[in-house]
C-alpha cells in the first residue's frame, strides 16, 4: 500500500497489480474472493474516480474531445489513470490482507508487538458485535412495524421512523455495555499480570525477511520521491 | 468453616438515597450451597455483585461492614485480583459472550490469557471444564451460533475454568427456555457434586429445593429468614411477603386447607408432593367429594 502510495513512477501500481497482488491471491487460494472484491466494489470505485479525475481535472494540453462544457486532455486522462491504478493497488493489497489473514492472527500477533488488549479488544469485538447489533436494530424495526410504524412510504416519514428505533437500540446498547463490561472483568480482563495467549502466530525467519525487503522497498519509493521531486 | 463472610454489610448504590443492602450478615461454609431468593428489587443481584467484588469496585457507592471471602477482604483487594477469589455469572448468556473469541474453546480460554496462564495449562484447563459441563462437543462452534442455554453453559464453563473458590450464579436461568434451564441446571448439579461452594440466586424454587444446603430469603435489603430448602420455601412469611413459591407448595397448601395433606411439612418438588400425596388411604376425588358434602 505504501509503495503506491509513495512511488513517483506511474508503472509501479501496475506491477504491484500484475506481479504481486494476483500471483499472492493465487498462492493464498483467495483469487475468486479477490477478483469479486475487484468487481464489485475496487472497479467501480476507481472507475468512477478515474471518469471524474479524467473529466474535471483540469490540467492544460492536448484536447482528446469536447461535449458541451468537458473537454478531457491527454494529460488529464493520464493523470486520472495513474490516480486510479495508485487506488487499485492499496485497495487491493488491502483487500488481499483482509482475505488472508484471521483478525484472531492479526490481534494475537499486534498484542505481542505490544498493541495495549484493550485496543485489540475493541477493534475484535466490534466486528463481531456489529452482525448482532443489526440483528437486533431488524428486531426492533419489526417490533415497531408490528405496532404500525411507516417505515416504507415517504423519505421524511422513514427518517421520522427512525427516532423509535434508535433510542431502544442505544439504550439497549448501553446496558449492554455494562453488562459485558462486568463479565470481562469477571473473566481478569483488568489483571495487571502478563497476559499469554492460546495460540502462537509463528514469525518464521522467510516472514523476517520478506519483511526487511518490503521495508527496504518501501525506503527506496521514498528517496526516488525525494530524489525525483 | 466460613469461606464467605458478611459482616453488618450495609450498601448504596451512587446517586441513590435508600441502601440496595441493609445489615447483611452471611457466613458460607467451604462446600456448601446457599440459594437466594426474594421478589424483584430485594437487593439479590447486588448481594452477587457484593460477593464477586463489583460492589463497590466496580459500581462504586457507599458501602459499611465487612466483605471477606477466603481470608480476604474486598476492601482491600482489587477487581482483578478478588476475581480469582469469586466467580461471576448472571442472567443473560448473550451479553456474557465476550465478543472477542471465534470459537466456544477461545472464549473458555479467554480469561486464563488475561490471568497469564501459559499455553499448555491454558488447553488442558479448558478441555478439563469443558469436559465437566458437557460442552466438549460445542469446542469449534462461534459462541453467538449456539442456543441460549448453550451460551449459558458455555458462560459458566468460563467461569469455572478460571477454578474460583466461590461460584456465585445471578438467575443463570431466567431467560431459559425449558431445554435451557435443564442444561443449565444440569451444570449445576455437576458443582454441587463435585462440592464447590456455590451461591445461587434463583426463581426457580423446585430447581433450589434438589440442590441446596441452605436458603436466604431476601427482602427490601434484608434477610428476611434464612434455613432449609423445605424451612424457608414453605413459610407463611415467603407468602405474607410476596414471594414465588412452588406450585407443589401452593397445592399443597390447598389441600391440606380441605384436609386432603396429612403431613406437617408442605412440599416444595414433585417428588416430596407425590410422596406426602402417597399417604392418603382413600382416592383424592372421593376424599374431595366427602369434604364438599
Amino acid at each position: 500500500m505504501l509503495i503506491a502510495f509513495i512511488s513517483p513512477f506511474y508503472w509501479t501500481s501496475h506491477i504491484l497489480i500484475l506481479a504481486g497482488i494476483i500471483p499472492l491471491s493465487i498462492i493464498g487460494r483467495v483469487t475468486r474472493e479477490y477478483l469479486n472484491a475487484v468487481i464489485r466494489i475496487i472497479l467501480p470505485a476507481t472507475g468512477f474516480l478515474f471518469i471524474m479525475q479524467a473529466l474535471f481535472q483540469p490540467l492544460p494540453g492536448k484536447e482528446l474531445f469536447r461535449i458541451g462544457f468537458l473537454h478531457p486532455t491527454l494529460e488529464s486522462t493520464l493523470f486520472a489513470f495513474r490516480n486510479a491504478a495508485r487506488v487499485f493497488a492499496i485497495a487491493s493489497s488491502f483487500t488481499l490482507f483482509l482475505l488472508t489473514t484471521h483478525p484472531r492472527e492479526l490481534m494475537t500477533d499486534l498484542t505481542r508487538r505490544g498493541l495495549p488488549p484493550q485496543i485489540a479488544y475493541v477493534i475484535i469485538s466490534t466486528l463481531q458485535i456489529l452482525p448482532q447489533m443489526q440483528a437486533k436494530a431488524q428486531t426492533i424495526i419489526a417490533a415497531q412495524r408490528s405496532r404500525g410504524l411507516d417505515t416504507q412510504s415517504s423519505f421524511l416519514k422513514r427518517i421520522g421512523s427512525l427516532v423509535p428505533l434508535v433510542g431502544p437500540l442505544v439504550f439497549g446498547s448501553l446496558v449492554e455495555v455494562e453488562e459485558r463490561a462486568i463479565a470481562i472483568e469477571a473473566r481478569g480482563f483488568a489483571s495487571t499480570r502478563p497476559k499469554t495467549s492460546l495460540y502462537d502466530v509463528p514469525d518464521t525467519s522467510s516472514d523476517k525477511i520478506l519483511r526487511w525487503i518490503l521495508i527496504a522497498l518501501v525506503v527506496f519509493a521514498l528517496a526516488a520521491r525525494l530524489w525525483l521531486s | 468453616m466460613a469461606i464467605v463472610n458478611l459482616q453488618n454489610v450495609t450498601y448504596k448504590y451512587p446517586l441513590t438515597d435508600s441502601p440496595a443492602l441493609q445489615n447483611i450478615n452471611l457466613q458460607v461454609n467451604e462446600g456448601e450451597f446457599v440459594a437466594i431468593v426474594g421478589p424483584n428489587g430485594a437487593g439479590k443481584s447486588t448481594l452477587c455483585y457484593t460477593l464477586a467484588g463489583f460492589v463497590p469496585h466496580f459500581f462504586k457507592g457507599e458501602i459499611t461492614g465487612a466483605v471477606e471471602v477466603a481470608g480476604n477482604e474486598s476492601s482491600k483487594s482489587t477487581l482483578h485480583e478478588w476475581v480469582l477469589n469469586v466467580g461471576l455469572a448472571f442472567q443473560n448468556p448473550f451479553n456474557q459472550i465476550s465478543g472477542a473469541k471465534y470459537t466456544v474453546f477461545e472464549e473458555i480460554a479467554f480469561g486464563l490469557e488475561n490471568i497469564g496462564v501459559p499455553r499448555d495449562k491454558m488447553k488442558q484447563r479448558v478441555e478439563d471444564a469443558m469436559q465437566l459441563t458437557g460442552i466438549s462437543e460445542l469446542a469449534e462452534r462461534s459462541p453467538y451460533s449456539l442456543s441460549g442455554g448453550q451460551q449459558q453453559r458455555v458462560a459458566l464453563t468460563s467461569i469455572l475454568v478460571m477454578q474460583p473458590k466461590v461460584l456465585v450464579l445471578d438467575e443463570p436461568t431466567s431467560q431459559m427456555d425449558p431445554i435451557g434451564t435443564r442444561e443449565v441446571f444440569g451444570v449445576i448439579r455437576t458443582m454441587a457434586e463435585k462440592g464447590m461452594t456455590v451461591v445461587l440466586v434463583e426463581h426457580k424454587v423446585e430447581w433450589i429445593a434438589n440442590f441446596a444446603d441452605r436458603v436466604i430469603a431476601l427482602h427490601d435489603g434484608q434477610i428476611l429468614m434464612e434455613g432449609t430448602p423445605q424451612e424457608v420455601l414453605t413459610s407463611d412469611r415467603l407468602i405474607d411477603k410476596a414471594f414465588g413459591i412452588s406450585r407443589y407448595t401452593s397445592v399443597a397448601r390447598k389441600a391440606k386447607e380441605l384436609g386432603l395433606w396429612k403431613k406437617n411439612e408442605l412440599p416444595v418438588t414433585l417428588e416430596e408432593a407425590a410422596q406426602g400425596f402417597a399417604l392418603n388411604p382413600t382416592p383424592l376425588r372421593e376424599k374431595k367429594a366427602h369434604h364438599e358434602n
